[in-house]
């Protein structure tokens, strides 16, 4: 049985914790060992802490890697924000070693312990691949979502920059769409599928408008197509798609569901562990 | 309208045409803080095209990397349209010439915020990370709601324990990140 | 050899191995600023005059020049010079020259040498006037202690065959065919496909006349079939190639075509043919069957079987074209064949291959059915084509009413695709859009996304006004993404109009990417089979770039064409002229001469171990090590790589103009260096050699630190050489040579990586620091990576101390024994043997000082 450092976040815990419920919940019946480390930060969100400063980015970074180590455990994360950060400061600093001398005089200084640079970070869309595979999930699954149309949202840190994580190519991927088909659910293709939500950047907190006029454009993609659901992997982006499409007050609506609580669904969790409660975009499915 | 300065010239007004002077020492910062690959740039648009908020706003993410490239510091670091990205790097995985173009955009944003420049949002909410070690308030209806789903009612981070809390605040007062979002910018 | 020879050529520091006392003249060369500009040449030329033995040293502004080269025969005459130094530029551009000049004084040729300050010294430490002096001082003093010991030597002359073999049947080879068999010379053409006629036969038109390709390439390709003096092997490769320059064996394999030339191509087999295969020359947007033939005007007009689509999933084949064959063509039992033919010269045309566009995933090429690639367009507005020329979209076979052409897919790329510039895809658009304009008028609505357009040939630019002015709108910008629009396959395209700084949203019916040319896909395998270089785009490497465009560094092979880089057809057919002359006046001529550079045997010194003969590439030399009779060099065969010189442990076989005594010379001098950096380096002339070459015309920076001894293979370098240089007190040696598989002496460089790995062992054991030593393989082409090395090696070489050297001397004094030892050693064996003998190396040794 695999153990990880559960990685929460902000998003996830703050607004969407059917999101947290749902993950512990899955990871759990597919024999996943997730453990809570109360060392762990804002990861800080590389839109604002690494655009603002990112000696501050890449040290705050730093000292949730340490937490992890200190535990003797890899860090597992359901966030795109959260794996842009860690997973990008992992890789700068486990492959420079001036940036990780650099840093780790900062934490000394504030009274942490170094970073050895050995952490990794894995995003749970990778575990789920990679570590148990298609077909262990698809013995979980108990509830066929036959004839759902799912349209994926890959979000923009999970695969990009493509030189860094080197996971899927990120024009084209597939990975997602594996995970999501083996519950009986159909992927379906649209335009611009790899498209931004808008929210990234400090954009939504900036100029919210301008990330509504983006999420506006794809949910008009998704328009072109059958789709019942938006599936996401980031708790951000999922909060863009589900205020957003209050926000933008479109006649058709799309129900927003993170990996996590679409697994719920598929393997009859308790309805209630999901938190689809706490959407704007009712989620009756 | 704008004409490239020349050596010499200061920046301001001619004919009714602003001109600028440019500044050799601002491309060199860039590359210095890892942005090597900006003088490749031959201006091919390939990445305005892949810009998701350039279709919605007047942001030209190749305007920006040639004003960089000039050295017209000016027209990167006052942008409003620096802000404008939404770090998605699609530009950057189909730029031809392989310039980190979303890096290079992070490294101006600290540049403009080294040089005064700072939005008023990102001062907010630069501030909840000062202050908790996170970047949202976690408010009382929604501990209800966490307990409601059979989750600690102050999610199990820096937030449930004050030793730690301090410790990531050391941290971040450390790299003067504290200072900087309490000075705020223009 | 004769005693007296035998003893001369111990060779001892300062002393001249003739009878002659060696008067040697040194000219130092400014090449206007390209020496003087970062090397104080009259310093260096005033250092040289102090040398032993130079009796004549001065400086001039172009040495090469005639006023040069005279003043070179008024110095031989005047100070009746017997050796000659110019310090100038690499030896692999003048050394014919100067050797030229001292011959015509009545000097022997061998008697010259150079010193490479230019290449590998001014024009690399252009900002280090003092470092780039002081190592142009040592290049001198090492030049000046080769050439004392240099001795003169006569050449032998070769036959060559007067028949030549061009690999690749597009229009380059198949002009450098016609060249040569008009000239009287016989020629091979080997083709790969069943026809000859390459990408030319598959475009329509031609820019910038538009002449129809196949109209004007048809008359040629059957000139070519027709001719007397040109064999075609149509789907045939060629196996392997060995020999020299003028004495080729080429092993050339015919596949079985199943159809033999009884063949009238009358078609009624292919009628009866049920099995169906996409048309390989129509880019698969057609089908053929399994018997066919490629298109209407192949050549040879001869179809063959592509047995893989005939049998499919069946044992054996139906049988149906055989009957249906009156002449009885066709031979289901036909065979592979492979035939052996001597050629005097090899001429490259193996052409490109096509840009992959599935590659950029945002294009959806292979996915949208109507964006298509370049050569597809060329097949659907072909008369001969699948559609009879009509353009159609392939979704749905009706004529677009909107095509977009998008430039440079795949080129000028550090991403997708290749870094350079393609070269003919800018015209061979604004051909197509004018052709679409022919075809269809102005309501076909054409745009150009482009990024630079490259208008630069005689008539390019008014074709580019042509289709302007006929209302084709070029927009700078290159496209991010297509994406086809729901229901009717339309194509949307995102793109910035970069000169107005607007994004555009636009639909087209048609999206046709301009995809750009690359290496043909075998180019690897025929570059092993000449031992050819390649650029690191993927395409052959000239002699040089600029005075040998279409010389292969291997003597006698030739290349022309796209093999050569990207080019039109008008370049392709020059450069193929170019390459049928350059092939033309060697086998006219019909005999070459050949280095004096082979290797002899001193039979006295000889044991007959039969090293020597393992290691020989070319099996030049036969020793009976049963019947201890001495080693015996075939001169005709040996190539003087110098590897079985290297590998004698007794100093008995050593190779002409590359003596130990005279490179061991090098070393010394080098050793003498001043520069606390100095990394002593080896380089074999044909590719690390040249690599430095290249890294000094591309003026690449790096410290003064190397000293390079050039041999011809890094064969050459003996573990002794290397010793000595430690021994003398070098920080750091680098031996350098061509990469494994490119061996320009076959596999000689096998030895090199023996060796010194054999030294990293002992140097392990001895405690040594193994990366004193380095080992790089430096292509022709690769000037970074020696510049890398030698900026890597000069850092090690500085952390190397004086105690560490010191250290090191002592430790090969105590464990190793020298070659020139125990020469001596044997040397005074046989003379005790042999008194009269050891009288004679007396006297003579008397005489000598």
């Amino acid at each position: 049985m695999s153990k990880y450092a559960f990685f929460l976040g902000c998003v996830m815990p703050m607004r969407y914790p059917g999101i947290e419920s749902s993950t512990r919940e899955v990871m759990k019946q597919l024999g996943v060992e997730l453990f809570d480390v109360e060392e762990f930060s804002c990861c800080p969100a590389p839109g604002v802490t690494r655009s603002l400063q990112s000696s501050t980015w890449l040290a705050v970074a730093a000292h949730n890697l340490v937490a992890a180590q200190e535990a003797g455990l890899d860090i597992m994360v359901v966030c795109n924000g959260c794996f842009g950060s860690l997973a990008e400061a992992a890789h700068m600093l486990n492959h420079d070693k001036d940036k990780l001398a650099e840093v780790n005089k900062v934490l000394k200084a504030a009274g942490s312990k170094e970073y050895k640079g050995k952490t990794n970070v894995n995003h749970f869309a990778v575990i789920l691949q990679d570590e148990i595979g298609l077909d262990a999930i698809a013995k979980r699954v108990k509830h066929k979502l036959d004839g759902m149309n799912v349209a994926i949202h890959y979000g923009c840190h999970f695969l990009k920059p493509s030189a860094v994580k080197e996971l899927d190519n990120p024009e084209t991927p597939r990975i997602l769409d594996d995970l999501v088909e083996v519950t009986g659910a159909t992927s379906v293709d649209y335009r611009h599928k790899q498209m931004c939500c808008g929210a990234g950047g400090g954009v939504r907190a900036n100029t919210p408008d301008v990330a509504l006029k983006m999420t506006e454009e794809k949910l008009n993609y998704l328009d072109e197509i059958e789709a019942d659901i938006i599936l996401d992997v980031c708790p951000f982006c999922h909060l863009q798609y589900d205020r957003g499409q209050k926000d933008l007050d479109r006649e058709t609506k799309y129900p927003v569901l993170h990996l996590s609580q679409f697994y719920g669904l598929a393997f009859e969790m308790d309805n209630k562990l999901l938190g689809f409660n706490m959407h704007d975009v009712p989620v009756d499915l | 309208m704008f004409k490239y300065g020349i050596s010499g010239f200061e920046s301001g007004h001619y004919m009714g045409e602003s001109v600028y002077k440019p500044d050799n020492t601002f491309p060199q910062q860039i590359v210095e803080r890892g942005g090597t690959t900006l003088l490749r740039c031959f201006q091919c648009g390939t990445c305005t095209g892949s810009c998701p908020s350039g279709r919605q706003t007047a942001f030209r993410i190749r305007k920006l990397i040639r004003w960089a490239q000039l050295g017209i510091a000016d027209k990167v670091l006052a942008s409003e349209d620096l802000w404008m990205c939404t770090t998605c790097y699609t530009c950057q995985e189909r730029c031809p010439r392989g310039v980190e173009i979303t890096d290079i955009v992070m490294t101006m944003r600290n540049l403009a915020v080294e040089a005064g420049y700072m939005q008023e949002a990102h001062v907010r909410i630069g501030g909840f990370l000062a202050k908790t070690g996170h970047l949202l308030p976690l408010k009382e209806p929604m501990m209800k709601a966490r307990k409601s789903l059979g989750l600690d009612e102050t999610p199990p981070t820096v937030l449930a324990n004050k030793k730690n809390q301090e410790l990531v605040l050391n941290i971040i007062k450390e790299t003067g990140f504290t200072d900087l979002v309490k000075k705020g910018g223009k | 050899m004769t005693e007296e020879e035998n003893g001369t050529s111990e060779g001892e520091e300062g002393k001249a191995p003739t009878e002659e006392a060696p008067r040697i003249g040194v000219f130092v060369c400014d090449c206007g600023l390209n020496i003087a500009g970062s090397v104080d040449t009259q310093s260096v030329a005033d250092y040289a005059g102090t040398l032993p033995d130079v009796v004549w040293a001065g400086r001039q502004k172009y040495t090469c020049s005639d006023p040069g080269q005279m003043l070179i025969e008024d110095m031989i005459e005047e100070h009746d010079l017997n050796r000659v130094v110019v310090a100038s530029c690499s030896p692999r551009l003048h050394e014919p020259t100067f050797r030229g000049t001292v011959e015509r004084a009545g000097m022997n040729k061998y008697q010259f040498e150079m010193a490479n300050i230019r290449e590998h010294c001014s024009w690399i430490h252009l900002y280090d006037k003092e470092g780039g002096t002081d190592k142009a001082k040592d290049l001198v003093r090492m030049a000046v202690a080769k050439v004392r010991l240099l001795e003169p030597q006569e050449e032998t002359k070769v036959r060559v065959e007067t028949t030549a073999l061009v690999i690749g049947g597009g229009v380059a080879g198949i002009q450098a065919a016609l060249d040569l068999a008009d000239s009287g010379f016989k020629v091979h053409v080997v083709e790969k496909e069943p026809s000859i006629g390459g990408k030319m036969a598959q475009i329509d038109k031609t820019f910038p006349t538009m002449d129809c390709s196949i109209c004007i390439l048809a008359p040629k390709m059957s000139e070519a079939g027709n001719h007397p003096n040109i064999t075609l092997h149509t789907y045939s490769e060629v196996q392997s190639i060995d020999g020299y320059i003028g004495n080729f064996t080429a092993k050339i394999l015919h596949k079985a075509r199943y159809v033999t030339t009884d063949c009238t191509s009358c078609g009624d087999c292919a009628d009866a043919c049920e099995q169906l295969a996409p048309n390989e020359f129509d880019i698969g947007l057609a089908t053929r069957k399994a018997i066919y033939i490629p298109f209407a005007q192949a050549v040879p007009s001869q179809y063959i079987i592509d047995m893989n689509t005939c049998l499919g999933t069946e044992p054996i084949a139906c049988g149906k074209c055989k009957d249906a064959c009156e002449r009885e063509a066709v031979d289901l039992e036909m065979n592979d064949e492979v035939v052996e033919i001597d050629v005097g010269t090899v001429i490259v045309a193996t052409g490109v291959d096509v840009y992959d566009a599935t590659a950029i995933p945002e294009y959806h090429y292979g996915e949208y059915p109507d964006v298509i690639t370049t050569m597809e367009f060329e097949r659907l507005v072909n008369a001969g084509g699948p559609t009879s020329g009509h353009l159609v979209r392939p979704s749905n076979m009706k004529t677009p009413k909107t095509v977009a052409f998008i430039q440079c897919v795949g080129s000028r790329s550090l991403k997708n695709g290749h870094p350079y510039c393609s070269n003919v895809c800018c015209m061979n658009t604004i051909k197509d859009s004018l052709l679409i304009r022919e075809h269809y008028g102005r309501d076909l609505k054409i745009d150009v996304y482009y990024m630079d357009i490259r208008a630069f040939g005689k008539g390019f630019e008014d074709l580019y006004n042509r289709s302007k002015a006929e209302g084709v709108r070029f927009i700078r910008g290159i496209p991010a993404s297509i994406t086809e629009v729901p229901d009717n396959h339309d194509l949307r395209i995102v793109v910035e109009d970069t000169s107005l700084g607007r994004v555009l949203t636009r639909d087209y019916e048609m999206v046709v990417l301009s995809v750009g040319m690359e290496a043909a896909h075998d180019a690897e395998k025929v570059q092993h089979l000449l031992t050819l270089s390649r650029t690191s785009d993927g395409f052959f490497l000239e002699a040089h770039p600029k005075l040998k465009p279409v010389d292969a560094p291997t003597q006698g092979v030739f290349l022309c064409g796209c093999a050569e880089g990207p080019k039109d057809i008008k370049d392709s057919v020059t450069q193929a002229s170019a390459a049928a002359a350059r092939a033309g006046i060697l086998m006219g001529a019909g005999e070459v001469t050949v280095e004096a550079i082979t290797a002899v045997v001193d039979e006295d010194l000889c044991t007959s171990c039969g090293l020597c003969a393992k290691v020989c590439p070319y099996h030049a030399i036969e020793v009976d090590t049963k019947a201890k009779t001495p080693a015996h060099v075939i001169e005709a065969a040996c190539a003087g790589c110098g590897t079985c010189a290297a590998e004698c442990a007794f100093g008995a076989i050593h190779q002409r103009h590359f003596t130990d005594q005279q490179i061991e010379g090098q070393i010394d001098q080098a050793t003498a260096s001043k520069a606390e950096d100095l990394v002593l380096t080896f380089a074999c002339n044909w590719c690390s050699y040249a690599g430095a070459d290249f890294a000094g015309v591309s003026r690449m920076q790096m410290p003064p630190a190397a000293r390079v001894i050039r041999t011809m293979c890094s064969g050459r370098i003996s573990v002794d050489f290397v010793l000595r240089a430690f021994a003398n007190g070098a920080p750091t040696v680098l031996v350098s040579g061509c990469h494994l598989t490119d061996c320009h002496y076959i596999n000689a460089n096998q030895q090199t990586l023996k060796r010194v790995e054999k030294l990293w062992k002992r140097f392990d054991k001895w405690g040594i620091r193994k990366e004193r030593l380095a080992l790089a393989w430096v292509s022709a082409a690769e000037g970074a990576k020696f510049q890398e090395t030698i900026t890597k090696m000069s850092e090690i070489a500085k952390t190397v101390t004086a105690k560490e050297i010191k250290e090191t001397k002592d430790i090969i004094a105590r464990n190793y024994k020298f070659k020139a030892e125990k020469m001596a050693r044997a040397r005074a064996k046989k003379a005790g043997a042999d008194p009269g003998a050891a009288n004679k190396a007396k006297a003579k040794a008397k005489n000598g000082t």
